[in-house]
């Protein structure tokens, strides 16, 4: 099942500008710069860790090291749907922080030339946008790119590490 | 040897030389100890060595080293029959001998000959030689000796003893590592002698390891390291040989001299050179200790005293040069005097090159791996372990009948066993390094506060993981500064309160309860609870008068950033930011601090901190679909409840007797917020745990086995969790929780609370 995609180099750099992994969440395609990718794994049993916010699933064995799992809906508030055999774990190194993210489905590796991607839009009502890097248009379709170092470590994540720890 | 060699002998030369260099490095510390003790034993085996040596070089024809074996042997025969008198520097030129027949190896091994070897061979045999025709002049005598000091003014280019060396980054870094060493046991040196001038030993120690810092200083071509040390060497000589010096006491002297070699050691580590700022002004300082000497020099050649003592006050300009101009010396005296000047550098010259490569004489041999392939080695190991449960108790397996495997497996199983065991024990460094580091660090600080102290340190050979000794050097500085600052009195007021005017700090470390526990403990006036609680107040990091607070909430403000109850900040300690270092450290090494406190009796800090990559022995235990890890250490006993054992406070406390006994009961599943197979306390199983003196009872479904378990940290990305210390990788690949048997408790009364609030809010609706 796991598919190691080794593309993580530094000789690669070049190669992998403009790349993103897209993944479907929700109905809502989403993409992550390829260069955190470490792998893909399929949905395997998560060893869950008490006083951890909701998204923090817990965590898993990625042959011999220990690292947290995500659940991307949870972390978007969005609605929760039991894992399948669709559902994968996308392991992301940022900042040698190593996190495995769960989501629906992992689609494809798509080439979005920064001509392609406008800014986010800066809507109040969604305080969720600041994880959003760019929207990226790919024939008809758009693609909502992620900034993984947000979704990891924003003061949001932070504050609700934080009062999780605390009011628990 | 130019003609052809032949496989035959090829083999034998290697043979030898790898013989040779055995017997060498098995006779440096003997040659070293002869210095100390002439033991005629010592004396034999080193006699041996050069007189084998000879024979093999001779029959392979390597005539250089021949030559330097035979006249080291020549030397010793004389010694031995006590023609002549043991000196320090035939032991220097055995060492010089001992270092060319290395070289001289080193060049066999490489071109089959030891021709390149000449000219070192000529100098070393020519003072071999010189030490056998004529004893050489002794380095006692004090005429000669005092010729050495103006030497050190005179920047003394290396003797070419050494064929030009190429420095790499390899040894440029070694180099630092030995010449840390060399001061640090310098350091420790001049600090015992402080306190027991009178013991000889330790000044001499000292010298050999300024010595030999010097020797490898002058090798590698850091002329203001080599000048400083020389300096000093010549300040220690002077000590040594009981002269007088300017000063009673040089050690502060020697000290600030010490601090600066280390900090121009800092700067060739950082890639610069060796740049010690006003190293001219120190050298005078150090110069200036040995002043009066000069003088007697001087006067012995018939000067006038009164002259020189004016020359004293001038020391800035050659002395020589002055009294020429005062008219008090003629140009021969002062050409005489230099000329016996130089004959005597030339000496040191030849003495500090040769002991430059000799490490200091050290049982055990060592060798230097780069942490980072360590950490690897240890990584892979680990995972080995894990790799290994998995194959041993794989599911495929189950039911099989399998006799010869099991008896592999069990086989494998304990060769694993031993290489992690191995693998942990080689990161672990004794902690004595760290605590000699701090007596230094209490001598200063005990002169600067003008308090007398009495450093103990017990346990230093406990072992810690390096990079563990590495992240608590900083909080036990701080600690340090603040039990000297803040807990001991003055003299005066301990007189004054019945103790003795000398206060005592303890520094202690042990192994205890699976981790390693480090404590400082000082007689001191203690923490001062209103004073704490004044300032918290003031500070607005407690609400209300702080009445309500235990003991230990109370003692556990002093960590918050910016907390300080000094009423003056000195240049030790006050500004508050120690304390939260300390405790920023301790939660990077996920280790704890217990703080206990009797006014005006003293204050015990303990740092507890874990074993990394520890590997415990945990009893797996089930509640719901969830396995968890307990460490057996802390398990006292287990056992299925009745219905009368248990006792429900009207507070919804439940409490179970066990004999005489009651201890709460901790419901792990409410910890895990899981569901377990029955709430009935008598369904499952309690088992009885401790930590420090309390105990309670955890309240499981089931107890799966008891194994062997290799502690991973939860990610970083997670940080601390109460109640947990770490995971570990099942057998069957899973990750299961390792319970952390001292935050069970709190983690349970705030989860308890927590669900007691919501039943409340609930019945309220």
């Amino acid at each position: 099942m796991a598919e190691d995609l080794s593309l993580n180099g530094s000789d690669n750099e070049d190669t992998q500008k403009d790349k993103y992994l897209t993944f479907h969440l929700a109905g809502e395609d989403y993409g992550i710069e390829i260069c955190y990718v470490i792998e893909i794994i399929g949905i395997q049993s998560i060893t869950e860790v008490p006083d951890m916010p909701a998204f923090i699933r817990g965590v898993i064995n990625l042959r011999g090291k220990v690292i947290p799992v995500m659940d991307v809906r949870a972390r978007f508030k969005l609605s929760a749907r039991d894992y399948d055999d669709r559902t994968c774990i996308i392991v992301i190194n940022v900042d040698a922080t190593e996190v495995g993210l769960v989501v629906d489905e992992v689609s494809e590796v798509a080439d979005i030339p920064e001509g392609q991607v406008e800014p986010a839009p800066r809507t109040s009502k969604n305080s969720d946008n600041s994880y959003i890097q760019g929207m990226g248009k790919m024939n008809n379709r758009v693609i909502i790119l992620l900034d993984v170092h947000k979704l990891l470590f924003s003061g949001d994540m932070q504050r609700l590490l934080q009062n999780d720890g605390d009011d628990e | 040897m130019s003609m052809q060699l032949d496989d035959d002998q090829i083999e034998i030369i290697q043979e030898f030389v790898t013989e040779s260099r055995d017997m060498i490095e098995q006779l440096e510390p003997a040659i070293i100890e002869l210095g100390q003790n002439s033991d005629p034993e010592t004396m034999n085996a080193i006699f041996r060595l050069f007189h084998s040596m000879k024979g093999s070089a001779g029959f392979l024809e390597f005539t250089h080293l021949t030559r330097v074996a035979h006249a080291a042997e020549s030397l010793l025969d004389l010694i031995r029959n006590n023609e002549i008198e043991l000196l320090p520097e035939h032991v220097t030129l055995f060492c010089a001998a001992c270092d060319f027949s290395k070289d001289a190896l080193d060049a066999v091994d490489a071109s089959f000959s030891d021709d390149e070897m000449n000219v070192a061979a000529d100098t070393i045999s020519a003072q071999l030689h010189q030490a056998i025709d004529g004893p050489a002049t002794s380095i006692e005598d004090p005429e000669d000796s005092i010729a050495n000091i103006p030497a050190a003014a005179v920047p003394s280019e290396p003797a070419p003893v050494f064929p030009e060396l190429e420095i790499t980054e390899e040894m440029r870094t070694s180099f630092v590592q030995e010449s840390g060493e060399l001061l640090q046991n310098a350091e420790q040196g001049l600090l015992n002698w402080g306190e027991h001038p009178e013991d000889s030993d330790s000044i001499g120690d000292i010298f050999r390891h300024i010595h030999s810092f010097k020797g490898n200083c002058g090798f590698f071509g850091f002329g203001h390291l080599e000048k400083l040390s020389h300096q000093m060497e010549n300040v220690l000589d002077r000590v040594k040989s009981g002269s007088k010096l300017a000063v009673d006491n040089p050690t502060e002297q020697l000290l600030a001299s010490l601090d600066l070699l280390q900090q121009g050691l800092n700067n060739i580590a950082d890639g610069k050179e060796d740049f010690i700022e006003d190293l001219d002004s120190h050298l005078d300082d150090l110069k200036n200790l040995m002043s009066p000497l000069l003088g007697d020099l001087l006067a012995e050649e018939g000067v006038d005293k009164l002259a020189i003592s004016s020359a004293v006050e001038i020391q800035k300009k050659p002395v020589g040069e002055i009294l020429m101009q005062q008219g008090s010396a003629t140009a021969e005296q002062i050409a005489k005097a230099l000329k016996r000047q130089q004959e005597s550098s030339e000496e040191a010259k030849s003495k500090a090159k040769p002991v430059s490569r000799s490490k200091v004489p050290a049982k055990r041999q060592d060798i230097r791996v780069e942490l980072g392939k360590l950490d690897n080695l240890i990584n892979l190991i680990g995972e080995m372990v894990i790799a290994e449960n998995m194959l041993i108790h794989n599911p495929d397996l189950k039911g099989l009948e399998l006799e010869n495997f099991g008896k592999a497996a069990q086989h494998m199983s304990k060769l694993v066993r031993e290489l992690q065991e191995m693998a942990m024990s080689i990161r672990m460094v004794p902690v004595s390094g760290l605590f000699r580091r701090m007596i230094r660090l209490v001598h200063d600080i005990s002169v600067k506060a003008g308090k007398k102290v009495d450093l103990q340190l017990i346990g230093e050979e406990t072992e810690i993981d390096k990079t563990v000794i590495e992240t608590i050097t900083d909080p036990l500085v701080h600690l340090l500064r603040n039990s000297l600052d803040h807990g001991l009195e003055t003299p005066a007021e301990r007189s004054a309160n019945g103790k003795s005017d000398k206060g005592t700090i303890k520094l202690s470390a042990r192994h205890e309860e699976g981790e390693v526990w480090v404590t400082i403990e000082d007689d001191g006036r203690g923490l001062n609870r209103d004073k704490i609680l004044e300032k918290a107040i003031n500070k607005g990091l407690i609400d209300g008068d702080g009445s309500d607070l235990t003991e230990k909430q109370i003692n556990n403000l002093i960590f918050a950033p910016g907390f300080s109850t000094a009423a003056q900040v000195t240049d030790i300690s006050g500004r508050g930011v120690g304390m939260d270092v300390v405790k920023r450290n301790l939660e990077k090494i996920k280790g704890k601090i217990d703080i206990t406190s009797k006014l005006g009796q003293g204050t015990r800090i303990n740092l507890r901190i874990p074993l990394t990559l520890a590997i415990i022995d945990g009893m797996m235990v089930r509640t719901g679909t969830t396995t968890c890890i307990v460490p057996t250490l802390s398990i006292l006993e287990a056992y299925r409840p009745e219905m009368e054992q248990i006792t429900v406070t009207p507070d919804g406390d439940e409490l179970a007797r066990v004999r005489e006994h009651f201890f709460p009961v901790v419901r792990l599943h409410q910890i895990l917020n899981k569901k377990p197979d029955s709430e009935q306390l008598c369904d499952g199983i309690l088992i009885v745990l401790e930590y420090q003196d309390s105990r309670f009872c955890l309240f499981i479904d089931e107890i799966l086995g008891q194994q062997q378990t290799v502690i991973k940290g939860l990610s970083d990305f997670i940080g601390t969790v109460p109640g947990v210390s770490g995971c570990t990788i099942l057998g069957d690949g899973g990750v299961s929780l390792i319970l952390d048997v001292g935050t069970l408790v709190e983690s349970f009364d705030s989860k308890k609370e927590l669900a007691d609030a919501a039943l409340i809010s609930k019945g309220g609706k």
